[in-house]
């Protein structure tokens, strides 16, 4: 199909673009990142028109829906909305340290679709509800929002500890100060935090649409909420003395860490530690 | 008196401990920790399950902490209830604060507020304080809001501000999370969960409800009339084996009269008198039987048969027939059903009948020719019920949660002061201050741009 044709050229954008970014820093080439950028730009247009032509292919094939409801989709759905995100970033933020330390996160998250089924399946009957597709796109918008931020996160971190120990100079010297990481951390988080919010009320109208539960403790259920309270508990953090910075960054990790288990782990690590089968 | 004033230093410290956000960050942390458990190990199964996982001293010391049913547990409860107390307290403890700052908002820049803001800015001009200030009233009122004056001996005030609401937009979020916990909390009370079979043809009153011993008596009845079950095609139009669509046609009765009827399906409930019905299952009642015709070539009536599987059908003076196989699509041609004929003196014969070619058994040139109909099944419906008077509380608590999360993080509270004092040469002092509660960077950027023109009028 040309969608996944599509997409897995958007793969090697990513890769190349992530390649660049590294690479620029290393060798500390603004062309490299400028060319980093370009192609970032050119994935996304290519996987926004992936996203379109798989759109139009399922109606061909008489079952048309907005492509967010399966594993493949929802990645290449997240990786097209980091990659926004990150243009975002590095747009109004004028830098393009960023991308070494979140366009992996988008070639990964590529990589790992190419590894799943990408064919066009029709939609059980759960799975139809208009809820579905809100609940995707919210989810995942903000997902992004957390890749960006815990990207971020790992920068501070980086440059924080470099400062404590008052070297000047190399890689690290080259990112922007702690104070505007600091102050990218938080900011992707009051993007995410709205979206994941919205993603797990329209979750929640879903499951009641379709059940008659809002809320059954299921644990994909249980780790959007796990997520949702680590977020929480930084923006707390954050307008407490002393829990600034460091603090607020490792939350922002955590709260990131616990959004992969909730997306992937809940699927591949739980059915494996329930050892009597999936719920 | 020394006693008394021990005590209060007592209860302020509990109320300290109650309001503090350090117990908030605590308790959120604890709560995503702790609810990790309960994705771990599943929950709420049967005691041998466990047995058969874990060792039984592991499963005495989990059930001991409930972990089987943690969501439920006490110890789970109490957390939330913390989360709960602390909530409310810090509301109780702040909200007052800033109602008050709200309405009673500095409306003069003296000194002390002067140093404590960020953005400052100062310079004079020759001319009149009254015409300056009318000028710069018009240009806030332009950008910021419409200043208020205040003329104290020889000063002018002028402050002006704007998203005043941004300040409640926390507690809105924090009360919103207290309305969903009450809706949560009506539903349980009030309201209750069931499931129900209902087969092709039945009506119900009752609904055995989950956790409960009796089950609830519903004031109307429910009919199934029909469940039907599609299957997606393939691209030749065939029926896969993928499902498409469970549908239940149901019909609500009060009183003997049909008030109601509503083709559910999944995603698709039926709504009655707060009772919530949702498809959830559905099953075969009795055998399906196959619907063949057994057509006379010379034009006499055709007769109806119900073949169920493996059982033979006499057809008097002619033979017999059974059906012995189905299948959905047959040589990738459809359903087709495979029938045996037993005539008198004769072998047995196989014959696969089609449903897409009602004729194929014609070229037989026998006294009857056989057309397969389709098969017929009966089912029942299996009904997920529920009554939940709390949800639409729910729903506002999201609602308003959302609402607060979007005042809190997007609005900010910006305030711009402007004084004007006579100046010892002659012309007039005039200082510009600014604060904003949040997104601090977005509103240096509008007080630069206010600054240079305020600075650029002319009189
Ligand atoms: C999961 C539950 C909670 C959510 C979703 C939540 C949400 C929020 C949000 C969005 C803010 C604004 C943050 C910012 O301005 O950066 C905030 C601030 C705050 N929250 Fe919470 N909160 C929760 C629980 C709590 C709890 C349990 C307390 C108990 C003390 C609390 C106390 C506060 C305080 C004191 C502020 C600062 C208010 C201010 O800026 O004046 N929150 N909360």
């Amino acid at each position: 199909m040309l969608n996944v044709r599509l997409f897995d050229l958007t793969t090697l954008l990513l890769g190349a673009a992530s390649v660049n970014y590294i690479a620029a820093l290393y060798g500390k080439k603004d062309t490299l990142a400028r060319v980093g950028t370009w192609i970032c730009i050119i994935a996304a247009v290519v996987s926004t028109a992936a996203i379109g032509v798989r759109w139009a292919e399922s109606y061909k094939m008489g079952i048309g829906r907005i492509p967010v409801t399966n594993l493949y989709e929802s990645l290449v759905f997240f990786a097209w909305s980091i990659n926004l995100f990150y243009l975002i970033v590095e747009w109004k933020y004028k830098s393009r340290t960023f991308g070494a330390f979140v366009m992996p996160i988008a070639f990964f998250t590529m990589v790992f679709a190419f590894t799943n089924e990408s064919s066009i399946q029709p939609l059980v009957p759960a799975l139809q509800s208009y809820w579905l597709h809100a609940h995707v796109i919210t989810c995942f918008v903000g997902y992004a929002a957390f890749a960006v931020s815990a990207g971020v996160a790992v920068m501070y971190l980086l440059k924080a500890k470099r400062e404590e120990a008052k070297e000047e100079g190399g890689v690290i010297g080259h990112f922007p100060s702690t104070k505007a990481l600091d102050d990218l951390v938080y900011r992707s988080i009051i993007w995410g935090f709205p979206f994941l919010t919205v993603g797990i009320i329209t979750g929640a109208a879903w499951a009641n649409y379709a059940w008659g539960t809002y809320w059954s403790w299921d644990p994909k259920e249980t780790w959007s909420l796990i997520v949702w309270l680590v977020y929480a508990a930084f923006l707390h953090a954050r307008i407490t003395r002393g829990w600034h910075g460091r603090r607020a960054a490792i939350l922002s990790i955590v709260g990131f860490l616990a959004t992969i288990m909730c997306y992937l782990g809940v699927n591949l690590v739980l059915s494996g530690l329930h050892s009597y089968g999936g719920s | 008196m020394a006693d008394d004033k021990r005590t209060k230093s007592t209860m302020d410290k509990v109320w300290d401990f109650f309001t503090s956000l350090k117990l908030a960050i605590t308790v959120l942390i604890i709560l995503a920790v702790a609810s990790i458990f309960g994705t771990v190990i599943e929950q709420n199964q049967p005691m041998e399950k466990y047995q058969h996982v874990y060792t039984d001293a592991s499963v005495r010391i989990m059930d001991a902490l409930n972990l089987f049913d943690m969501y439920h547990a006490w110890w789970f409860l109490l957390l939330l209830m913390l989360f709960t107390v602390n909530l409310s307290c810090c509301t109780i403890d702040r909200l007052p604060r800033v109602v008050k700052v709200v309405r009673n908002p500095k409306t003069t820049l003296d000194e002390g507020l002067e140093k404590s803001l960020g953005m400052v800015d100062r310079w004079k001009k020759k001319g009149s304080m009254d015409v300056w200030a009318d000028k710069y009233s018009e240009i806030m009122g332009k950008t910021i809001g419409k200043p208020l004056v205040t003329r104290n001996s020889e000063t002018i005030h002028l402050y002006a501000e704007t998203g005043v609401v941004s300040r409640f937009g926390v507690y809105v979020t924090h009360t919103s999370i207290v309305i969903i916990f009450i809706g949560a909390i009506v539903g349980n009370v009030f309201g209750y969960k069931g499931y129900v079979n209902i087969p092709e043809g039945g009506t119900i009153r009752q609904v055995p409800t989950r956790g409960g011993t009796k089950p609830v008596d519903l004031d109307f009845a429910v009919r199934c009339n029909k469940f039907s079950l599609t299957f997606y095609n393939d691209k030749f139009g065939n029926p896969t084996q993928q499902p498409k669509e469970y549908a239940s046609d149901l019909s609500i009765f009060e009183n003997g009269r049909e008030v109601l009827r509503k083709k559910i399906v999944v995603n698709d409930p039926l709504q009655y008198k707060g009772v919530w019905f949702y498809q959830s299952s559905y099953g075969p009642t009795g055998t399906a039987t196959a619907q063949v015709l057994a057509m006379d070539p010379a034009g006499g009536p055709p007769a109806n048969l119900a073949l169920a599987a493996g059982q033979k059908v006499d057809l008097p003076g002619y033979g017999a027939i059974t059906g012995m196989d189905y299948q959905p699509n047959y040589q990738g041609a459809g359903p087709a059903l495979l029938v045996v004929l037993e005539k008198q003196g004769q072998p047995s014969a196989e014959i696969w009948l089609p449903q897409g070619k009602p004729d194929s058994d014609r070229k037989r040139n026998d006294r009857y020719f056989f057309s397969f109909g389709g098969l017929s099944q009966g089912f029942f419906t299996g009904l997920q019920v529920a009554k939940d008077p709390g949800v639409n509380i729910v729903w506002v608590g999201c609602t308003l949660m959302v609402i607060g999360i979007m005042i809190a993080f997007f609005m900010s509270h910006q305030r711009l002061w402007v004084r004007l004092t006579p100046s010892a040469d002659g012309r007039v002092d005039i200082v510009v201050a600014g604060s904003a509660s949040r997104n601090r960077l977005a509103f240096e950027k509008k007080f630069e741009k206010i600054q240079e023109d305020l600075k650029a009028v002319a009189t």
